[in-house]
């Protein structure tokens, strides 16, 4: 039998209550919710940048204690709201995951900016010469060149503006498909949440609320907090 | 003859006071009970240090000189621990980096025959070692706490990626070092143009040639410049992994720091 990639079992610690669900290969995860339900702490546990006080947390059968941290925030990769690029040129920031382990392979250069769709001619350009989009995608790309097997993203689009953050989210669309990826995103844009994701979780106030296909969630809620979240 | 300023003269001094003091009179600053206090304060201290140094200078120096230096070791480190209390054995990190600056820079100043093991040589330039070392160890702590805070989505981003706490932590490690070390180099630049510096002007005045004078600024300089930079480094080395927790998690807050000190 297969193992879910995540299995989370009555995990709880200051900010998130009693949390049980499972996560499967290539599922297309939305984390939402309103401000402060805890979406990016539970976001932050998948690769160990915290860790609950009580429960377990499985990675394909395996407590996510007993991997090598990180080795598996290598295959758990993040993308932030913010690009927090490293100063330097984009190479640099490219080849930063694999060069901590020694493994970059100065021709995947070209092949990740390929897929964020930056041209070749960005490569040794300094990241402060680039605009919030670019930089998020130098970003996408510093990600991928870990080869994740899941990619956490929290917001990744929030803070562009419209036609950029639609740019990104073609990226990344493209991206998690062609790279059979599993996907648990934060996001507060619902209208995304539709276009990106597959199932829903909806969280409020540290506690997992809802938990079904996106777009049922969305157009008929079962509960009174996912109804009134949507409303509002 | 040795220069000497008489106490009449030194009552004089009211008047250096009195500008300060009508100026937060004029403007209402509120700083003239400050103003009052520091001056009266200074006074007395250096006044007390004088005597305890005549003290130490007659003492035998291997009574005089650690007696007189370990007390100066443990004043400063107790100054600089104010800029980082929060970190976890931020006190015992800075006593011993003040150790180790102090007896590498003493062995040798004694090695190569640039001070003599007397009180009157050894305890003012070590003065000014350990208290630049001082200012240097608490101010790479407040620039290294500032720049977690800055960095923290940087730091969690290097760390995403794999990083260790020390391979993520190399950026901030390196901005700590070169804000340390960038005012030493601007100041060996223009030493000597823009101002005398202290110890050859203290030097010059009581009646030493210009030229050796400057040998011992050249000793102190370096020195310092050198002790300067062992601290900032040692103090930033040592601490920077308090900032993470043991499963190499960024800790985001004084509270967070602070638990991991229990």
């Amino acid at each position: 039998m297969e193992h879910p990639v995540f299995q989370f079992q009555n995990v709880s610690d200051d900010i998130l209550h009693n949390m049980n669900f499972e996560i499967s290969t290539n599922e297309k995860v939305i984390l939402f919710g309103p401000s402060g339900a805890g979406k990016s702490s539970l976001l932050f546990l998948f690769n160990r940048l915290r860790d609950p006080k009580q429960g377990d947390i499985n990675y394909y059968g395996k407590p996510v204690t007993e991997y090598e941290i990180s080795q598996l925030r290598r295959k758990v990769g993040l993308l932030l709201q913010s690009p927090n690029l490293f100063p330097g040129t984009v190479l640099d920031n490219l080849k930063y995951g694999p060069s901590l382990c020694g493994e970059w392979n100065p021709d995947d250069a070209k092949k990740l900016l390929e897929y964020v769709q930056l041209p070749e001619s960005y490569l040794n350009r300094n990241v402060d010469q680039l605009s919030g989009g670019e930089q998020q995608r130098v970003s996408l790309g510093r990600t991928l060149a870990n080869s994740p097997d899941v990619l956490l993203l929290d917001e990744p689009t929030s803070a562009l503006d419209y036609r950029t953050a639609e740019e990104i989210e073609e990226v990344l669309e493209r991206l998690i498909e062609e790279h059979q990826l599993t996907m648990i995103m934060v996001t507060h844009d619902l209208k995304q949440a539709k276009r990106l994701g597959e199932r829903g979780l909806f969280l409020m106030d540290g506690e997992l609320k809802e938990d079904g296909d996106i777009e049922s969630m969305l157009t008929e809620p079962e509960t009174e907090e996912l109804k009134e979240f949507i409303q509002d | 003859m040795e220069p000497e300023i008489s106490n009449q003269s030194l009552l004089f001094l009211v008047i250096f006071v009195l500008v300060p003091l009508t100026l937060s009179y004029f403007y209402q600053l509120g700083m003239s009970k400050d103003i009052l206090w520091s001056s009266i304060r200074g006074t007395v201290q250096l006044f007390a240090i004088g005597y305890i140094l005549t003290f130490l200078f007659d003492l035998n120096p291997f009574m005089g000189i650690p007696l007189m230096l370990s007390i100066m070791i443990i004043i400063a480190t107790f100054h600089a621990w104010n800029k980082g209390k929060e970190l976890p054995h931020a006190f015992l990190v800075i006593l011993l980096g003040l150790i180790i600056v102090e007896v590498s820079v003493l062995t040798l100043w004694l090695a190569f025959d640039m001070v003599a093991f007397t009180p009157s040589e050894v305890i003012p330039m070590s003065g000014m070692v350990i208290g630049n070392s001082m200012v240097a160890m608490g101010l790479a702590l407040e620039r290294m706490k500032s720049e977690f805070t800055e960095n923290s989505g940087r730091l969690m981003a290097a760390l995403s990626l794999g990083a260790k706490p020390s391979q993520a932590s190399h950026l901030i490690v390196t901005k700590t070092l070169n804000a340390a070390l960038i005012p030493n180099v601007d100041r060996l630049k223009t030493i000597g143009l823009v101002q005398l510096p202290g110890m050859m002007t203290g030097l010059i005045l009581g009646g030493v040639a210009p030229v050796m004078a400057i040998k011992y600024q050249l000793v102190i300089s370096l020195s310092i410049f050198s002790s300067v930079s062992l601290s900032a480094m040692f103090v930033t080395m040592a601490m920077y992994r308090y900032f993470f927790n043991k499963n190499d998690q960024l800790l985001e807050n004084e509270e967070e720091l602070r638990n991991q000190q229990k």
